[in-house]
């Protein structure tokens, strides 16, 4: 360990239980996260409107039966920018992520194998892990400039050090475990006891933190819209439509209560899933 | 104590100067280099040349590295040419600002942390674990721009009962009053999260403390159990708790970015933010390493506070 490195969680060996989401917290959570992306995927198709389309005459509207979000400065209906932004921020959450935390447990599980290179990987993640979050996305976004792609690459880049170091404990901590001696001791080969044996049981914290880390993807894209580095427009995603409605704060708060619900929904969710899994492996 | 920290040093040392190869490698890899960027679409050659010439673009890569850190350690931060001016006297203008609604941000979550995560690691009543429950996860789950546009929406637009961006018109420390009216948004806004992270761990902490042996033997004694958990259980649980803020810098410091482009608070983010806009990369380069030195030396300050606090990792060598 380093200066900088996370305090790392004692690893459980057990199986992960699908019984922690059939109440509570985890319930509750999968619920919320359903509905999102329910609306997101369904929404889109039951709303007249395209987020796109500007309706002549259709200023900053207050809610009304055709609009029941209004409509924004560009004479958009919020609804649809709003629906249609849900699927940009699942698109994120559920590709980026995903691709962060295979790229992260490949490293992190080929550098258990090899000394100078598992030196190499800790100074590299040390590194990355030493720009905050939001300022690592700044200095990316500096680089490659705004938009869904870039967005997507600064999640990747925040995942893979994360789930390298994780996956990393994991695996260190499980080939002490007596089973995988003793796969050793009866012949089996390094790497058939690194697939068979110690990645299936090294996976258990992996999955708590794909749940936390699909809610920080959530937070980035939000956060990176509001300091004008998120998806460009006029591509809608829930940063981008709760960054539009911060310029009217003043002359309808309502704006701002569509994207705020939404993303609150969204985060919570992936919050309580990841709860209900941690508690479920103590 | 000394021993600790040089023994430590070294690598956070390494840390900082391997992100400072990155941030300028990374920032040199923009493409079209940033003298073209700066000169604008439709300048001449020999001003975009003598853009280059200025801020030593013509010479070799390993000595313009050089150059600026040179320069950063000096105190030479550079020129920018979009915003204007040195970049050391605009990261003194904005120093202040950030230095203030950090401490102030901090400030709030300690005390928060402090009041109740005791309440919550020593309650028997349901509803109270299941408020502190809640209070807890919305903290820690909601970003900081969902809290902020609420608290603007409820204090500023439905209330209309305190500011909702910018400092006082004669700076933020000319009457005390006004500091704290236009602090207690933003504050509050970067302060929570840290607030609820550190109350979850506290919390825990002090549950786990309060099943050890030294806990039954001071409660035995007759000691109340508020003090128990005041006096005894939360000395035990401090180790922890000041780790768990070391690694809050980095959220703190990315939000502060954040929260100042919602509160138009005019700091170090407000500078950054500006910075990435007008691709004023002089700027955003000095910015983000300045960003890593302060989370690299805060997370070394944690750990030479932490070993002092626990004299097992003191002196019991590697950790």
């Amino acid at each position: 360990m380093t200066a900088i490195a996370e305090p790392v969680e004692p690893v459980e060996v057990a199986i992960a239980r699908p019984r922690a989401f059939r109440r509570g917290k985890g319930l509750v959570g999968l619920v919320l996260v359903a509905l999102v992306a329910a609306a997101g995927l369904i929404g889109p198709l039951l709303v007249s409107w395209d987020p796109y389309e500007q309706i002549a005459g259709a200023n900053l509207l207050g809610p009304s039966a055709a609009h029941p979000l209004g409509t924004d400065d560009l004479n958009r209906d919020v609804l649809a920018r709003l629906l249609s932004g849900i699927r940009v921020d699942l698109l994120i959450s559920f590709t980026a992520v995903p691709v962060g935390a295979l790229l992260g447990c490949a490293i992190g599980a080929l550098a258990t194998f090899n000394n100078a290179l598992d030196v190499a990987v800790q100074r590299l993640f040390d590194v990355l892990l030493a720009f905050p979050q939001l300022i690592l996305a700044i200095g990316l976004a500096a680089v490659i400039g705004p938009g869904t792609s870039s967005v997507m690459i600064v999640v990747i880049a925040v995942e893979v050090p994360i789930f390298g170091r994780l996956l990393r404990a994991a695996v260190l901590k499980v080939r002490e475990a007596p089973y995988v001696t003793a796969a050793e001791v009866i012949g089996g080969g390094r790497r058939h006891v690194l697939w068979t044996h110690v990645l299936p049981n090294s996976l258990e914290p992996v999955l708590v933190q794909l749940a936390l880390s699909m809610s920080v993807a959530v937070f980035i894209e939000g956060a990176m819209s509001v300091l004008g580095i998120g998806v460009s427009p006029p591509e809608p995603s829930l940063g981008a439509v709760l960054t539009t409605s911060l310029h009217y704060l003043d002359l309808n708060p309502l704006f701002a209560v569509g994207p705020l619900a939404v993303t609150a929904v969204l985060v919570l969710g992936f919050q309580l899933v990841a709860q209900a899994a941690n508690a479920a492996r103590a | 104590m000394t021993r600790y920290l040089l023994r430590r040093a070294p690598s956070a040392l390494i840390v900082l100067w391997l992100a400072s190869v990155l941030i300028f490698l990374v920032i040199r890899a923009i493409p079209g280099d940033a003298a073209s960027v700066l000169a604008g679409a439709d300048a001449s050659p020999e001003v975009v040349a003598g853009i280059r010439a200025d801020l030593g673009l013509d010479r070799p890569v390993v000595e313009q590295y050089l150059h600026w850190v040179g320069g950063l350690l000096t105190g030479d931060l550079g020129r920018s040419y979009l915003i204007g001016g040195d970049i050391a006297s605009l990261v003194a203008d904005g120093l202040g600002n950030t230095v203030a609604l950090t401490l102030a941000a901090l400030v709030f979550a300690v005390v928060v942390a402090l009041v109740l995560g005791p309440l919550w690691a020593s309650t028997r009543r349901a509803w109270v674990d299941r408020v502190l429950t809640g209070f807890h996860t919305a903290s820690v789950a909601l970003p900081t721009f969902v809290t902020g546009v609420l608290l603007i929406i409820v204090f500023g637009v439905l209330l209309r009962v305190l500011p909702t961006g910018g400092v006082p018109p004669d700076g933020l420390f000319a009457r005390l009053d006004f500091t704290l009216q236009y602090l207690a948004l933003p504050a509050l806004c970067l302060g929570l999260p840290v607030a609820g992270v550190l109350t979850g761990f506290l919390a825990e902490t002090l549950r786990s403390e309060l099943r050890q042996d030294y806990v039954t033997t001071v409660r035995a004694a007759g000691v109340r159990p508020r003090e128990v958990v005041v006096r005894h259980a939360l000395r035990g649980a401090l180790p922890v708790a000041v780790t768990t803020l070391g690694l809050q810098t980095g959220a703190l410091l990315g939000g502060a970015v954040l929260v100042e482009s919602i509160f138009a608070w005019p700091g170090l983010g407000l500078l950054v933010e500006q910075g990435i806009t007008r691709r004023d990369y002089p700027v955003v380069q000095v910015l983000l390493i300045l960003s890593v030195a302060v989370f690299v030396l805060v997370q070394l300050l944690t750990d030479v506070v932490h070993a002092y606090l626990d004299p097992r990792i003191r002196l019991g060598g590697t950790s």
